[in-house]
């Protein structure tokens, strides 16, 4: 197991699972939950005679971040595209669960705690959807996750990560527009229809994903951050992930709701005049609507430095 | 006498060009200018049956127009033709011969078109002449390969003719050179033609026609490695190299061979290279492409000289911001150009390194398989120890003086020789053992009916083998014996290295000849990606001020 203190200068994006859930809370505090050694695998891929892993490419587990009790979600993109199936969206589930129990019990018997007293739940996305190999059932997984979020409204803030290789896509890609605040790096990726899908189903004239430029232009993490599909981008370490979770951690509950991009009248109503302003734009390029945004030099912004992209950057208002 | 001298033409070849000149006369407008529609009939009316004839077919830039044009010409009256070219990597390079156009190839390079050179060979469609060196090829331009028409490529035009070739010369100089000046025919496509040229290349009477291709022409980024995809094992590699080759022998005029190795080697000459004091003693001179990943040495001082092959996509704005380094034009363009950058590599370099997909027992390498005729481009070139080198530098000559039987050869003279390396995992692509007890390219040589196996570099003039296991000094080994033990030394868990006895390996150990990581003093715990002084494209644009433009392949943010 890496240093802690190594990890927090790692970089994001070629961290695994495990090693985001150890460097995303603080020092020594992570207790792995339903871990491989419990060996809850996947049945579905054991019939099918595939490999499994005994944490079914889903890490999770419990940690604190200042004086806030964190609940961990990881998924790790190299087993099977972090895919979700049965087991590993059970643990998922179970997490929440337990954070929502755990902040019931709390809640009970200290009526006094303080916003950074309550538990958080934090997700580290690295996934494509549904496991396939398990179609029902990882839908159904898919489908009690979104429950456990609906039942966590109000109560556990549930904070999305989003900065690993695969990006979040398909229903996983839902479930995080679902959470409560997304946090993503640049080379996080956010959407539903993954860009190899959208080719292989309206052409590659319409969505060309062998060019990265194009596919990071429209799904990664500066876009979403312009258009406010993504609430903060931060730099690829582990460290600063983690900096961001402790600021977001002492954030009360109103604060949480501000940030949402869905779940009210007045949410669905700025969502659709977003879909409106695309109706009317008929964008070209992703570079359209951050010149809509008020960014006068569009191009400019892909390679700039992180620093510079967050002082100057417009972002879309409808 | 003056009879004689009266009665003998000398101007055949004039004569012929002239002739073919003016039933082309037609098509050339002012300004040398074809219309790109005219481009099938003008290699009709210049090119005979039985011509030898190049189409600029480089490592990168591809006169791509001209050689689609080649293939629709009517075959009943141009067949026969040998092609003369260094590479062959588009499928119409092949086509020529499928359609019966052409007949013969003399080449360097196959690229993805290798296993179509094997096929076409094996089913008589192709006649071999033999696969050179690019320096071989480029020195038989000027002797008895000399192209009657060549079918070369260029960035822009001007209202005379003038080519500005730029950022990509690569070969081009040398083909118009060598066709142009024995009388011969030279047409160029170019992507636009301009009103004025950044700076003149190719002058234009050195040029018979030039054609407006209707798209630009193809170039692949084909020496962008991306750090990302780095391994701890080749940082493991690197960093023996660091310590146990170049700081050993202090090596300042360096090749790298493209792949990860060498990559990470780039990538760590910051942070460990750093570290171990070699800054200043080690790759101030470089023969290379513009790589990405030489940017963080670049920025941070390591090197005073690099001269390029060819140019790479992306690199354009940061080679025109660091002339100090590079090779430019007046322009402030990169000037590369491949004949001067391989005669740099034959004669000047103090090492080349590189890996390969295998090495025998005995120490001959090569990336040649059963059923690819791919050739080696430029590698053996600066694969090998050049003998006609007469200047000394302080690491040719201490790998030299190493040589325990010198003297039996040279008696008391001191001697240098050219460190060349091979970095390789002991088991390579697709798992593949890299250490082997026979080639492939044998059974390439029996399949394709060629008269030698195709190797890269040969077992005596290779000088160290490093791999996961260590670094085998080949020069400091006194016969084939002691090579061979050498080998298997560091031959891993592959048959080779499983026949390593381990008193054997203990007694070259203490000579010297084998250093593992622990003998060098290399922490294998400290070969991870952290080290590197770039992990992904991206630190490579943030290192380069933003002036490095990967292509949309490489762009992962």
């Amino acid at each position: 197991m890496p240093k802690w203190n190594d990890l927090q200068g790692r970089s994001f994006l070629e961290s695994n699972a495990r090693d985001r859930a150890v460097g995303l809370v603080d020092e020594g505090t992570f207790t792995e939950l339903a871990g491989p050694f419990d060996r809850f695998y996947s049945p579905h891929l054991e019939t099918l005679g595939e490999a499994v892993e005994f944490d079914d490419g889903i890490v999770t587990g419990v940690g604190r971040v200042g004086v806030t009790p964190v609940f961990v979600i990881s998924q790790e993109g190299k087993f099977i595209g972090g895919s979700v199936g049965e087991v590993g969206g059970a643990k998922m589930v179970n997490a929440i669960r337990l954070a929502i129990e755990f902040h019931d019990t709390l809640a009970a018997a200290h009526p006094d705690l303080t916003d950074a007293e309550k538990p958080i739940v934090v997700i580290s996305f690295e996934t494509g959807g549904v496991r396939l190999h398990e179609s029902n059932a990882g839908l159904l997984a898919h489908a009690e996750v979104m429950d456990q979020l609906q039942k966590a409204r109000g109560k556990v803030p549930v904070i999305a990560v989003i900065g690993s290789k695969v990006g979040c896509f398909g229903g996983m890609g839902f479930v995080a527009a679902a959470t409560d605040c997304i946090v993503m790096s640049e080379f996080g990726r956010l959407g539903l229809t993954g860009p190899e899908v959208i080719e292989q189903e309206m052409g590659k004239e319409e969505f060309d994903s062998g060019d990265r430029a194009l596919v990071f232009r429209t799904t990664g993490g500066k876009h979403k951050y312009i258009v406010g599909d993504c609430n903060y981008l931060v730099a690829d370490t582990l460290g600063a992930f983690h900096d961001q979770i402790a600021e977001l951690a002492t954030k009360s509950l109103a604060d949480f709701e501000a940030m949402r991009r869905i779940g009210s009248p007045e949410k669905v109503a700025q969502q659709l005049r977003g879909v409106a302003l695309a109706a009317e734009m008929q964008p070209k390029d992703a570079r359209d609507v951050w010149a809509h945004a008020g960014n006068a030099d569009p191009v400019a912004l892909t390679d700039m430095p992180l620093p510079d992209f967050l002082a100057q950057v417009k972002r879309l208002s409808v | 006498m003056s009879d004689r001298t009266s009665e003998k033409a000398w101007n055949h070849r004039s004569a012929d060009t002239a002739e073919r000149m003016a039933s082309a006369a037609r098509f050339i407008g002012p300004g040398k200018v074809v219309k790109a529609d005219d481009t099938v009939a003008l290699l009709e009316a210049v090119i005979r049956a039985g011509d030898r004839v190049n189409i600029e077919g480089n490592n990168q830039k591809q006169a791509d127009f001209l050689a689609e044009s080649l293939n629709k010409v009517d075959k009943s009256k141009i067949h026969d033709l040998h092609m003369v070219q260094s590479a062959v990597p588009l499928p119409v390079h092949l086509d020529l011969f499928e359609n019966g156009i052409a007949k013969k190839l003399d080449f360097a390079f196959g690229g993805p078109q290798a296993g179509r050179v094997a096929q076409f060979i094996r089913e008589g469609k192709l006649q071999l002449g033999a696969i050179h060196t690019y320096l071989e090829l480029f020195g038989r331009y000027f002797l008895d390969l000399t192209p009657k028409v060549s079918l070369i490529c260029a960035y822009k035009a001007d209202r005379q003719g003038n080519l500005y070739t730029g950022f990509n010369t690569e070969d081009t100089p040398t083909i118009v050179e060598a066709t142009k000046f024995r009388q011969g025919i030279v047409i160029a496509q170019v992507n636009e033609i301009v009103d004025t040229l950044p700076r003149v290349d190719i002058p234009a009477d050195w040029i018979d026609a030039v054609i407006e291709s209707p798209k630009p022409f193809f170039l692949e980024p084909l020496f962008t490695r991306d750090p990302a995809l780095v391994t701890d094992s080749q940082i493991l590699l690197g960093m023996l190299c660091l310590k146990g080759i170049y700081g050993e022998y202090g090596v300042q005029r360096i090749n790298h061979g493209i792949g990860f190795l060498t990559s990470a080697i780039e990538l760590l000459l910051p942070t460990y290279g750093e570290e171990l004091g070699l800054k200043g003693k080690t790759c101030s001179h470089m023969i290379l492409n513009p790589h990405p990943t030489m940017i963080p040495a670049i920025e941070s001082g390591w090197v005073d000289t690099i001269h390029c092959f060819g140019g790479e996509l992306g690199m354009e704005e940061y080679v025109r911001a660091r002339p100090d380094v590079f090779f430019t034009g007046p322009d402030g363009s990169l000037r590369s150009n491949r004949a001067f950058a391989q005669t740099a590599g034959h004669y000047a370099l103090d090492m080349f390194i590189g890996g390969t997909l295998q090495i025998d027992k005995f120490g001959n390498s090569s990336t040649a398989t059963a059923s690819r005729v791919a050739g080696f481009g430029g590698a053996p070139n600066m694969g090998c120890d050049a003998k006609g080198r007469r200047h000394s530098t302080d690491s040719w000559l201490k790998c030299g003086q190493e040589q325990p039987t010198l003297n039996r050869v040279l008696g008391d003279m001191p001697r240098g020789k050219r460190l060349v390396v091979q970095g390789v995992e002991t088991f390579g692509e697709g798992r593949a053992p890299v250490f082997v007890d026979k080639l492939d390219a044998w059974e390439l040589a029996e399949n394709a009916g060629l008269d030698l196996p195709p190797v890269m570099i040969y077992g005596d003039d290779l000088t160290h083998v490093v791999t996961e296991e260590g670094i085998a000094y080949l020069n400091r080994c006194a016969d084939i014996e002691a090579r061979m033990a050498a080998i298997r030394a560091v031959a891993g868990y592959t048959e080779i290295g499983l026949a390593a006895k381990p008193e054997e390996t203990r007694a070259l150990r203490d000579a010297g000849i084998v250093k593992t990581p622990e003998d060098l003093g290399v922490d294998r715990d400290r070969a991870r990606r952290d080290l590197l002084a770039a992990k992904s494209v991206r630190d490579l644009v943030t290192w380069s001020g933003g002036l490095y433009n990967p292509p949309a392949r490489f762009r992962n943010w």
